[in-house]
């Protein structure tokens, strides 16, 4: 399947990591063939979580607590509305034309009337955003997810994706908040994004803590679903998982006369 | 002449004040009737569309009207879903497809624990959502691009959150059963539940046994 395509890629990388990854041994059970790297991940993603634990999730539910809702919704928007010039860079890169041009729309109206983005009314007005990035790019350009990868502070990426935000950090935060000449100010605002992202993440966190049977590989499927659908845009829409129904393979069984021994 | 008609006119509303108030009501009062059956209960018969937006607006009317919702109360949550939810649901091939080629290894007692418990384990992660609902949510089901007459379609849909939220694209996938359409599998922004939960059962399973995973479940449903 696309495992056989991006098998060359990935014995490129294998090669670059194999040193780092050198102790790592087995996982128990079947590894997953997305994430053969997942002892590597598992270890950074703990190492991730405990920093979340201990202080960017604190200071995100201290940022809640002292913020009124609508405020932060207003912040919020303001730096989505920054990252959508990138976004309609990539849609144009992927000859999403369409969305470019509608990115760029919402741009200029959150921008003026949206009072410098704080108020979504292009969302509103039945034009929701459009998110994208180069790791999106680098995908419809055809190049293959690859591992999946949890970087340090970062967290979920891939090989691919991890390509691309080398790429994002100089589209869409050094030609952006990185142009602030005032240094102080400059990482202030980073500092700011930082916390603004992670706030409107705390639901999500909740959630998957309650409810995940394994959180790292609950939110790995998640990633890698969600990017998938993001490469296929919404013209393939259609393309649906096809989950084995095993109760039709038994009643086909049954039908051609094959007993299912197996079943208990 | 037609001032000397208004004029008549404008005496017999005075007169007939009373009876036009009353004709009113009776107006008011049948549009309301009417308005109510034609929102009444989802019809699975319907056009997927028709039928996922019924089912959707129901739901909501009843959260909306219900402050335990507001306050995470799981019981009620609980029965809520059982009664607004669940009809129209083909919860059993949901849990079905989640386990995977595990399914035909679980005995009858097996698989209606798992499914019980998997249904839990969505509530609870359903009711911090449900929770948020208020009167500005909506959710508005968009232009149908399948197939009618599939057996399998997918219906997608935009839910509004209040203002100056971003709408989150909810897509739900239904299968055509005799009874009806049933939703068996839904969509939010760009994750299926069941290939998510695909991983993790076949993880669980290969480590602890399908008696493994249903106690897994049912642990974190009673914490």
């Amino acid at each position: 399947m696309a495992y056989a395509r991006c098998a060359s890629f990935k014995r490129i990388f294998l090669i670059s990591t194999v040193v780092a990854l050198g102790g790592c041994a087995s996982t128990q059970g079947p590894a997953d063939p997305a994430d053969p790297w997942e002892n590597m991940n598992r270890g950074v993603y703990a190492f991730n979580d405990g920093l979340d634990r201990g202080l960017f999730r604190p200071v995100a539910e201290l940022y809640a607590f002292v913020t009124p809702r609508p405020l932060r919704t207003c912040i919020r928007n303001a730096y989505l509305n920054i990252g959508e010039i990138w976004s309609a860079v990539n849609s144009a890169l992927q000859q999403r034309h369409f969305d470019a041009i509608n990115t760029v729309g919402r741009f200029m109206f959150n921008t003026t009337m949206g009072l410098g983005g704080c108020i979504d009314v292009a969302s509103m007005n039945g034009q929701p955003r459009i998110a994208n990035d180069f790791g999106i790019t680098l995908g419809v350009w055809g190049l293959p997810q690859g591992p999946y990868l949890v970087l340090p502070i970062i967290g979920s990426s891939s090989v691919r994706d991890g390509a691309g935000d080398v790429v994002n950090l100089a589209g869409n935060q050094l030609d952006t908040i990185g142009m602030i000449r005032n240094v102080p100010l400059r990482n202030s605002i980073w500092g700011l994004e930082f916390v603004v992202r992670r706030e409107a993440l705390l639901t999500v966190s909740k959630t998957v803590d309650s409810t995940a049977l394994d959180p790292y590989s609950f939110i790995r499927d998640a990633y890698l679903q969600r990017r998938e659908a993001q490469v296929l845009g919404e013209a393939d829409a259609q393309a649906l998982p096809d989950y084995e129904d095993y109760e039709d393979v038994q009643a086909d069984e049954k039908a051609l006369g094959i007993a299912a021994e197996k079943s208990p | 002449m037609s001032s000397v008609f208004q004029l008549s006119a404008q005496r017999w509303f005075k007169m007939h004040r009373s009876a036009w108030l009353g004709t009113w009501l009776i107006i008011a009062l049948a549009a309301a009737f009417g308005c109510q059956a034609a929102t009444a209960a989802p019809n699975p018969q319907d056009p997927p569309p028709v039928f996922v937006q019924a089912v959707a607006d129901e739901l909501l009317t009843v959260l909306k009207a219900d402050p335990a919702v507001r306050n995470q109360d799981l019981a009620r949550i609980n029965e809520i879903v059982q009664a607004n939810v669940m009809p129209y649901v083909n919860f059993e091939k949901t849990t079905r497809l989640s386990a995977g080629k595990y399914w035909r290894d679980a005995t009858p007692e097996q698989r209606a624990a798992l499914v019980e418990a998997f249904r839990l384990t969505l509530v609870r992660t359903y009711t911090g959502a449900l929770s948020k609902i208020d009167n500005g949510t909506s959710m508005e089901v968009l232009t149908f691009r399948g197939d009618e007459n599939a057996k399998d379609v997918v219906v997608r849909s935009s839910v509004v959150q209040g203002t100056n939220v971003q709408p989150i694209r909810i897509d739900y996938r239904l299968e055509k059963t005799p009874e009806g359409w049933r939703i068996y599998d839904i969509n939010v922004e760009n994750i299926w539940l069941i290939q998510n939960y695909r991983g993790q059962f076949s993880q669980e399973i290969n480590r602890s046994g399908i008696d493994g995973l249903i106690a897994a479940l049912n642990k974190r449903n009673t914490q």
